[in-house]
């Protein structure tokens, strides 16, 4: 009997892959301009995805669709996706409430960030532009122009340089110069003027032809499950723990208020959980040069470091990320412990729980994670004809790295054509 | 039997809750299901331009001057869409039509049929055709009027509430001189508030 327990407990600890585990082939897939193959990897997550994870991954799946060229499908999963994530958006389900705290925070539907949702509306804008639906891509700008004003218009000055989105801004300010409407731009270029000013074009102008490149560089930063170790004990009333946390100085200290009528049979009990800690993805490039018919046309700027945003969403969080372990953790050792104190037959069932609560506790690893650590913007004088324009990567040392897939960019006289590039 | 009954039961309310239902939503009692632009707003809007149609007295005087003839219009292709809603806009347009051929006071020509005519006109013009019954080419009529209009909306989403102004601003105007001989507005706000759990 005790034996085939400790066998389900490892099976219960084997299967509970991560998301960031679960989502690593398409992501390496997507990285490596393979997507075709990613798309594969991803249908079929979609398809034996839980319904917490669906809405995440069909973000995953548009993104796919949007750098292959597939604007149509990119528009149906990333609208998909903003739909729902709309009518949970500051809601609660009592059932993910408790799965979250009783068994692991990835038990709930995922929630995107701010920074995400913002993504959203600006990668379909950009599906609508680039698939020629010029009417679509002007109502996915109001929709980005409102996104904004609700996760960023209430944010301080220093919160807006971590957590604003530079891109979202400079795309609609170009597609209000491109509907002739220049000081709706202006508002949107000033905005962007606060968080990014380098990037901010020298003028406004409609009527100038233009080709508008945007690069996505790196990889998103991911999240990974680390064990934490710490150690639990009675202060009076309460119960005090420690711990160590990577990349911290120190230990970590927390209090559970009132729950010092928790029997501990020793002065203390050492315990673990799952933390989500956020890596960032290693980067060998240095600088972008937009190549126009084989000649360097100029350098991309910086637009926008999608990754520092991702982070400081990541460490503002972090405080209720810890609170929730504690709590799981509390669950955990009064299991083990106090209830594990009964006779012999019941104090096995709580040792057995408390074993299970350990092996299926996984961080919740999720976010999008197709998204590039940064942005970067190239702007120049076009007039009418084709030519072909690749991005072409260079690294520290001054060595091509590699480039972009080079497309063919026809320009109309006196219109502003966009560029997107991955 | 007691034993069973329960279960029975219980199979009784499965079955009766497996499925899927369709009710047939009678129009005139339609209502939004949210914020956003709606089927219900459809019609608030053919009623409110009816309406002011008639209040304008645009056609009645037309109809005086012409000698009863109706005014020959043409629908913009589509609405001006400045909200953050992809809404087929074309579809108002369209609506309103329909209530102005019906209620006998306009004619349109058909904007979307120009391609179909032309090529039916050529096909008829060849050999394929009795030339004395075919149809006659040079007899399209020119529209005196377009009906146009935008519509726009302003919103403000904060938690669980969602606050949403729309307007629909439409107007007709005189080809040759580009005046404006009518112009009304329909406008509704509308505030939706989500449940906290779900």
């Amino acid at each position: 009997m005790r034996k085939a327990c400790l066998a389900t407990i490892v099976l219960l600890a084997v299967g509970c892959a991560t998301y960031t585990s679960r989502m690593e082939l398409s992501r390496d897939l997507y990285y490596d301009g393979r997507y075709g193959d990613a798309l594969a990897n991803l249908d079929k997550l979609v398809k034996d995805a839980a319904e917490r994870d669906h809405y995440l991954l069909l973000l995953e799946r548009g993104k796919v669709d949007l750098a292959a060229g597939a604007y149509d499908s990119a528009i149906v999963d990333l609208q998909k996706a903003e739909r729902r994530f709309l009518e949970i958006e500051a809601t609660v389900s009592v059932a993910d409430l408790f799965k979250n705290m009783l068994v692991n925070p990835s038990m709930g539907e995922y929630q995107p960030e701010p920074h995400e949702k913002i993504m959203i509306s600006s990668y379909l804008l950009l599906a609508y532009w680039l698939k020629g639906d010029r009417e679509g891509a002007f109502v996915e700008r109001n929709r980005l122009v409102e996104r904004l004003k609700q996760y960023t218009g209430g944010l301080s000055d220093a919160d807006r340089a971590a957590l604003d989105v530079p891109f979202a801004h400079y795309l609609a300010a170009v597609l209000y110069e491109i509907e002739g409407r220049e000081d709706d731009a202006r508002i949107e270029y000033d905005a962007l003027r606060r968080i990014e000013p380098d990037a901010v074009p020298a003028t406004v102008d409609p009527k100038r032809g233009e080709l508008i490149v945007f690069a996505e560089v790196g990889r998103a930063p991911v999240k990974v499950s680390t064990e934490i170790r710490g150690y639990l004990q009675k202060d009076g009333g309460n119960l005090v723990g420690f711990f160590n946390l990577p990349g911290s100085r120190g230990p970590q200290m927390f209090f559970l208020p009132g729950l010092g009528e928790l029997e501990l049979d020793k002065p203390g009990v050492l315990f673990t959980f799952a933390f989500p800690q956020c890596v960032r993805q290693r980067r060998i490039l240095d600088r972008c040069t937009l190549v126009v018919d084989g000649v360097e046309a100029g350098e991309l700027k910086p637009l926008d470091d999608l990754e520092g945003t991702a982070y400081a969403a990541y460490e503002k969080n972090l405080g209720a990320t810890l609170i929730k372990a504690a709590f799981r953790t509390y669950i955990k050792t009064a299991a083990q412990t106090k209830l594990g104190k009964n006779d012999d037959a019941k104090g096995f069932a709580f040792d057995v729980l408390g074993k299970v609560l350990s092996a299926v506790d996984r961080a919740d690893t999720r976010s999008w994670q197709t998204l590039p650590a940064e942005i970067r913007v190239f702007r120049m004088e076009w007039g009418p004809g084709e030519r072909r324009v690749l991005v072409r990567y260079v690294d520290e040392r001054g060595n091509v790295v590699g480039t972009s897939r080079a497309i063919a960019v026809s320009g109309e006289r006196d219109r502003k054509t966009i560029v997107f590039l991955i | 039997m007691k034993k069973l009954l329960l279960p029975i039961l219980c199979l009784l309310f499965v079955a009766a809750c497996a499925g899927q239902t369709t009710k047939e939503i009678d129009l005139s009692k339609d209502t939004a299901e949210n914020a956003d632009f709606s089927s219900a707003d459809l019609a608030r809007i053919t009623d409110g331009t009816m309406n002011s149609l008639s209040a304008n007295g645009f056609f009645q005087q037309y109809a005086a001057e012409h000698a009863g003839q109706k005014p020959v219009m043409l629908l913009a292709k589509e609405l001006k869409n400045n909200t953050d809603e992809h809404i087929n806009t074309r579809l108002i347009l369209e609506k309103i039509r329909t209530r102005l051929i019906n209620e006998g006071t306009s004619q349109f020509v058909d904007d979307q049929a120009f391609d179909s005519a032309l090529e039916q006109l050529n096909l008829q013009a060849s050999d394929l055709y009795d030339n004395a019954k075919a149809a006659k080419i040079g007899k399209f009529v020119g529209a005196k009027y377009v009906l146009r209009g935008t519509i726009s909306n302003i919103r403000k989403r904060s938690g669980r509430e969602d606050i949403n102004y729309m307007n629909v601003t439409l107007d007709i105007f005189e080809v040759e001189t580009l005046l404006i001989k009518w112009t009304n507005e329909v406008e509704f706000k509308r505030v939706s508030t989500k449940g906290a759990m779900r």
